[in-house]
């Protein structure tokens, strides 16, 4: 394991961020636009904890701020999904083409 | 007794308070109010006038304002001069105050007459005791103000009301002449005060422009209050005010304070001869200029006014020509005589209920009183001899002749011509004749307003002995004996002078009798000769239409002009940039969409942006 | 003089009202204006106490608090920090102004009594506005200046938007983006004088010549120094206002509440000529002896066209808001002539004009409330059915077109005699501006009060006690100023001297 160069962890981070990116920015549906954020969170999460390990000075607190991440973004997507709920009660629909409520 | 001269404005200011608060309660309380401090406060200058006579001379300072290292002063000082001010100032404010008792019984506002009558005593009083030129501003302006509330007493005329304004904004063009060259005095002798000032001019501490400025500035200022030709339209329509007003202000006291600012500033005059002949020349323009206005005027008021005017243009020319004593002597004789003549004229319009001399004539047997008063007066002013503006008069032509002005000689001799005319014109349309009025019962006055003018008319008829050349020139040799840097050089009678006067005079008498008396002579045969002359006199000149049609024509175009800018220039750029920044708005809006996800992607494109841009430039701008 | 709690009680004793008046329900309404009004007497009485004790004689700043405040930078990582002080001092010169704002604050609350509506609320502004205008006479310290500076803008703009006439929304936006513009530039200001000097300390940076300062730094250069000058000015101009920046306090005069405009007028425009003062010309006194002419020609064209264009009005308040615009020219004129009578005529007429334009504001709302209009040309003769009215309008006029004997002639007079030593020739085209302040106040006051009375008005009523009493109080300051005027000035010569030492002159 410790051979990896580091650069590895971070090309796999870019690629789950882009991803998320895409996805956030471009799919309709705002079920997959959430799990896209989760994915770029990840991301992140990655190399925070890749940091910690191979950074210039390595230290425990990446993994710390990697796991208060997870937690927040835990409670993110749970907020999210209920605001989801919500507008698909009242709108009847899931579609972000749809939610254009901040130009009015 | 000198260095309580302080006190002699205090009475009145006193007045002034007590009636600002209580005189509407008190009614004729408050005319014995306003009376008797009057009178306490003529007592004290009578005391102050004998004591300077002796010899006394006061002069009280204290510290009023510091600018920086400067220090102005206010206090008070005592010389011949403001000594004979003070007193004649008081008095004739103690007679009109006791005749306004009678007078104004019947008005529901007396209280606050007598506030404001009591308020310009004060200011005239302490005017004329200021020892500096910053302290006498104040109290010039004061009396300007008592002046403008009294004419506009009758607030609820339209005409009072126009008078009013019309008076405080004319001499208020004066006033801001007088305090430019003020200001300019300051600077060049350090000091208001009157005595540095002179100490400054006397050292040739000034140079002569400046002097010749600052005392043309200050004439102007003169020329305000004194209602000299050109700021003169202001005097005769202050006649709107009640007639004590007119008698008080407009004729005996401030108005003459224009002259009394010329005399007391004289070393200044003695420094510029182009400001002498300056003021001679618009003095002795005035008198000829108002006294033929004078003739032809239908309201008693208003002739007296023209009247007034043209006597100050008298004086004025008396000083412009060196004659000092000259002009303060006149400046005295008319204050009686000018004052009796407008009481007099009060109790004739108080009898009859008009101003208008045609609707009066035939009073002479039914004002048994103030016929003769009126008729002494007239006789004082005309300078029928051996009355007091005989002598006066006497003395600014021997005044005008020995400075070699033969012009303003020949054109005071017309103007003492057209007054005599003037004056039984008007005396022998109110009494002679028939009665022309429609009021059925005409009483005399009541004794309130007779005293005063039987103490006025004694006045008038002997007040010219103070100075004559027959029994001895007391004034003169007064104010020489204290102020003879002033130069004074009375050359005494000239014999020729005083006969030519007095023919001239006795022949204006004499027309009037023939026309308005006797009518041998119709009323008609002059002014039917030249019709658009008696026009343009009785238009005065069209000066008042001409100041309408030019200055304050200009004035309120220019506003207008200047609201249409303001409202369409100024606050135009603003409504265009309201209306630029609102259209620039209108085309970014069209960017929100409102799709987070199109937000999002902008983010993401401007951060790419960013990133290329410092990757290129490499790192931060540079 | 060294109690440090002082002027910081001083400043916030408004406060003690609002938490009074916050407990309080909202529908009684004359206990709430009771205690909206007597909280301003508490203010009033400490200032008074300050003016009492301050001493004149003392050159130094007094009742002094200096507390560090604000840290910029980690002294562990930069070794130095800079602090911000909230710092507090008064001058001669801000003693007055505080003392004006205690007294016109507490007539304003006074007047206060025709507001109907959401009284409440409306004391807790106006408290909250006193406040902040303490707080700017009282700083000595710029950010603090303008924490105080913006404290006065909230308030302002919700009196006006919410307590105001017709176009009230209008005119408050106007005020607030005229406002915020000109606090944004005086921010941009602070900030660069701030990053140059590392103090944002007033009497500091007054104390500091910028061009000994190492050529490294742009405030060594004059151009920058001009620059910067001129960012302060137009932040000043502003509020003064200065033409052609004025078109904001037209509105809001015409629109805001009668009180407000009163504090409006009275005080909140003071500040303008406060900065202009205690900035423009403590900081860059050679800088701003270059502008002089310049300021003077803008001060000549501020009173004449004021002036020119007060004559022409139809609406009384406007007229009066010219009036306003007309008498803040001779505030920078007195300023441009750079010596100390121009100064102290300019110091005299900010507070001489406060006094004034607030009592006549003051009547104005008198007769508004029972006439129902400011229009010229439906009132006159008013003088018939409320002489008492008339008489203390009339004074005010007289008082406001410089009559002797009252406060504004000594402010126009030294004003007028400082001009004259440096610029003569502005200084006589100037004095045209007193015979048309003459004009127009007298047009419009006698308009209202001279003439034959309108059916309307025959019967209604005169002042009642509570409105004569604050007329009563300002007449009186107004005289005793014009009487005596060596009650301001004894206390002012040392703060103008510090003034005019930088300059020279």
């Amino acid at each position: 394991m410790n051979d990896l160069p580091l650069s590895l962890f971070l090309v796999l981070a870019l690629v789950l961020f882009c991803v998320g990116l895409y996805g956030a920015l471009s799919k309709r549906n705002a079920v997959i636009v959430l799990i896209s954020i989760e994915l770029m969170l990840n991301a992140v999460n990655l190399n925070l904890v890749a940091f910690s390990k191979y950074g210039v000075i390595p230290s425990i607190k990446g993994q710390v701020f990697a796991l208060f991440t997870i937690t927040v973004a835990a409670a993110e997507a749970a907020v999210g999904l209920a605001i989801l709920f919500a507008l698909y009660r009242t709108r009847g629909t899931v579609n972000v083409d749809d939610m254009d409520d901040l130009k009015n | 007794m000198v260095d309580y001269a302080w006190l002699v404005p205090l009475f009145p200011l006193l007045s002034f308070v007590i009636l600002l608060f209580f005189g509407q309660r008190w009614r004729s309380g408050a005319a014995y109010t306003g009376v008797i401090l009057t009178f306490l406060s003529f007592v004290v200058a009578v005391t102050v006038l004998i004591d300077q006579i002796g010899g006394s001379t006061a002069a009280v300072t204290f510290d009023w304002l510091r600018i920086g290292d400067t220090v102005l002063s206010m206090g008070f000082a005592v010389q011949p001069l403001n000594a004979l001010m003070l007193a004649l100032v008081a008095f004739v404010s103690f007679l009109v105050q006791l005749y306004s008792k009678g007078y104004m019984a019947e008005d529901p506002r007396i209280g606050i007459f007598f506030a404001y009558l009591g308020l310009f005593t004060f200011s005239m009083l302490a005017l004329v005791i200021s020892p500096n030129l910053l302290q006498f501003y104040i109290f010039w302006e004061l009396v300007g103000v008592c002046s403008f509330l009294l004419i506009g007493f009758y607030y609820y005329k339209e005409e009072a009301k126009a008078a009013a304004k019309k008076a405080f904004i004319v001499t208020r063009i004066g006033d801001v002449a007088l305090f430019i060259g003020m200001i300019l005095l300051f600077w060049q002798a350090g000091s208001f005060a009157f005595a540095d000032i002179f100490e400054a001019v006397e050292a040739g501490n000034i140079a002569p422009g400046m002097v010749t400025l600052t005392a043309i500035l200050i004439f102007v200022g003169a020329v305000g209050k004194s209602g000299q030709f050109p700021l003169h339209t202001w005097l005769p329509d202050a006649m709107e005010g009640p007639t004590p007003v007119s008698a008080l202000i407009h004729a005996a006291t401030m108005v003459a304070a224009g002259v009394y600012l010329v005399a007391l500033m004289y070393p200044l005059y003695l420094a510029s001869s182009a400001a002498m002949l300056t003021v001679a020349i618009v003095g002795g323009f005035t008198a000829i200029f108002a006294a033929s206005i004078g003739l032809v005027q239908r309201d008693v008021k208003r002739v007296l006014a023209y009247s007034t005017v043209s006597q100050l243009g008298y004086m004025m020319l008396a000083l412009g020509v060196g004659g000092y004593v000259a002009g303060v002597f006149h400046l005295m004789t008319h204050a009686f005589f000018k004052a009796l003549l407008f009481l007099a004229a009060g109790s004739v319009i108080h009898a009859v209920n008009t101003q208008d001399i045609e609707k009066m004539g035939g009073l002479w047997k039914k004002l048994r009183f103030t016929g003769p008063l009126f008729l002494a007066g007239a006789l004082a002013i005309s300078g029928f001899p051996l009355l007091s503006g005989f002598f006066s008069k006497d003395e600014i032509f021997v005044a005008t002749l020995g400075a070699g002005r033969w012009i303003l000689f020949a054109i005071a001799l017309i103007a003492a011509f057209f007054t005599a005319f003037y004056m039984f014109r008007l005396f022998f349309l109110i009494f002679q004749g028939e009665a022309r009025h429609e009021e059925k019962d005409v009483y005399e006055s009541p004794g309130s307003m007779l005293v005063p003018m039987i103490v006025l008319g004694v006045c008038a008829v002997l007040g010219g002995y103070v100075n004559t050349a027959w029994f001895g020139t007391f004034l003169a040799d007064w104010f020489g004996s204290s102020t003879n840097s002033l130069g004074i050089d009375e050359s005494g009678g000239s014999p020729g002078v005083t006969i030519i006067a007095t023919v001239v005079v006795l022949g204006g008498i004499y027309l009037a009798w023939l026309i308005y008396g006797k009518r041998a002579i119709s009323r008609e045969w002059l002014s039917g000769r030249v019709p658009w002359v008696h026009k343009v006199l009785y238009r005065k000149y069209y000066v008042d239409e001409g100041y309408h049609h030019t200055i304050v024509w200009f004035t309120s175009g220019f506003s207008r002009f200047l609201g249409f800018f303001d409202r369409f220039f100024v606050n135009g750029l603003v409504e265009l940039s309201a209306v630029l920044v609102r259209a620039v708005g209108g085309m970014v809006r069209r960017l929100q969409s409102g799709q987070v996800q199109t937000y999002g992607t902008v983010v993401l494109i401007g951060f790419v942006v960013v990133i290329l841009i410092m990757a290129v430039t490499g790192g931060y701008f540079q | 003089m060294s109690d440090p709690y002082f002027l910081s009680i001083l400043i916030f004793s408004p406060l003690v009202g609002m938490i009074v008046l916050a407990f309080m329900p909202k529908d009684v309404k004359a206990p709430l204006r009771t205690v909206g009004f007597l909280a301003t007497l508490l203010p009033l009485i400490l200032a008074l106490i300050a003016f009492v004790r301050f001493n004149a004689d003392m050159g130094e700043l007094q009742f002094v608090t200096s507390v560090p405040w604000i840290e910029i930078g980690d002294p562990e990582v930069t070794n130095s920090s800079l602090y911000i002080y909230y710092a507090l001092g008064v001058d001669g010169l801000s003693l007055l102004l505080i003392l004006l704002t205690t007294i016109i604050t507490a007539l304003a609350a006074a007047a206060s009594v025709k507001i109907q509506k959401e009284i409440k609320g409306y004391y807790l502004l106006f408290l909250l506005l006193e406040v902040g205008m303490l707080g700017v006479f009282a700083s000595q310290n710029l950010l603090l200046f303008f924490v105080f500076f913006e404290m006065t803008l909230v308030p302002t703009y919700f009196l006006i938007a919410k307590w105001g006439y017709r176009e009230r929304e209008k005119a408050a936006n106007m005020f607030l983006i005229y406002n915020g513009l000109g606090s944004a530039v005086m921010l941009i200001a602070f900030i660069v004088l701030f990053t140059q000097t590392g103090t944002m300390n007033i009497e500091k940076l007054q104390a500091i010549d910028f061009s000994r300062l190492p050529s490294t730094v742009p405030l060594a250069h004059s151009a920058f120094r001009y620059g910067l000058l001129f960012a302060l000015i137009v932040a000043f101009a502003v509020k003064l206002p200065i033409f052609p920046l004025h078109s904001w306090m037209l509105r809001v005069h015409a629109e805001a509440p009668v009180p407000t405009v009163m504090i409006h007028s009275g005080i909140l425009l003071k500040i303008g000529a406060y900065g202009l003062i205690r900035f423009c010309m403590g900081f860059f006194p050679e800088a701003f002896a270059d502008f002089a002419y310049g300021l003077a020609i803008l001060g000549l064209i501020n009173l004449l066209y004021g002036a020119f264009i007060a004559f022409r009005q139809s609406d009384f308040k406007l007229v009066l808001a010219y009036s306003s615009v007309s008498h803040m020219g001779i505030v920078l004129l007195g300023l441009a002539a750079l010596n100390t009578a121009g100064i102290q005529g300019a110091v005299f007429q900010v507070i001489s004009h406060g006094m004034i334009s607030a009592m006549l504001f003051f009547m104005v709302g008198v007769f508004y409330e029972r006439t129902h209009t400011t229009e010229l040309r439906n009132i006159s003769g008013l003088a018939k059915s409320m002489p008492r009215t008339s008489g203390l309008l009339l004074a005010a006029g007289l008082a406001s077109l410089g009559l002797p004997g009252m406060s504004g002639f000594i402010s126009e007079f030294m004003a007028f005699l400082g001009l004259f030593e440096r610029l003569p020739v502005l200084a006589a085209i100037g004095t045209l501006g007193i015979i048309v302040t003459a004009v127009y106040v007298l047009r419009a006051v006698m308009k209202i009060t001279f003439g034959k009375t309108k059916e309307e008005h025959q019967s209604v009523a005169d002042l009642r006690l509570v409105e004569l009493l604050p007329a009563a109080v300002m007449i009186g300051v107004i005289i005793l100023i014009g009487v005596y005027p060596a009650v301001l000035a004894d206390s002012l010569h040392l703060a103008i001297d510090s003034v005019l030492v930088g300059i020279g002159g």
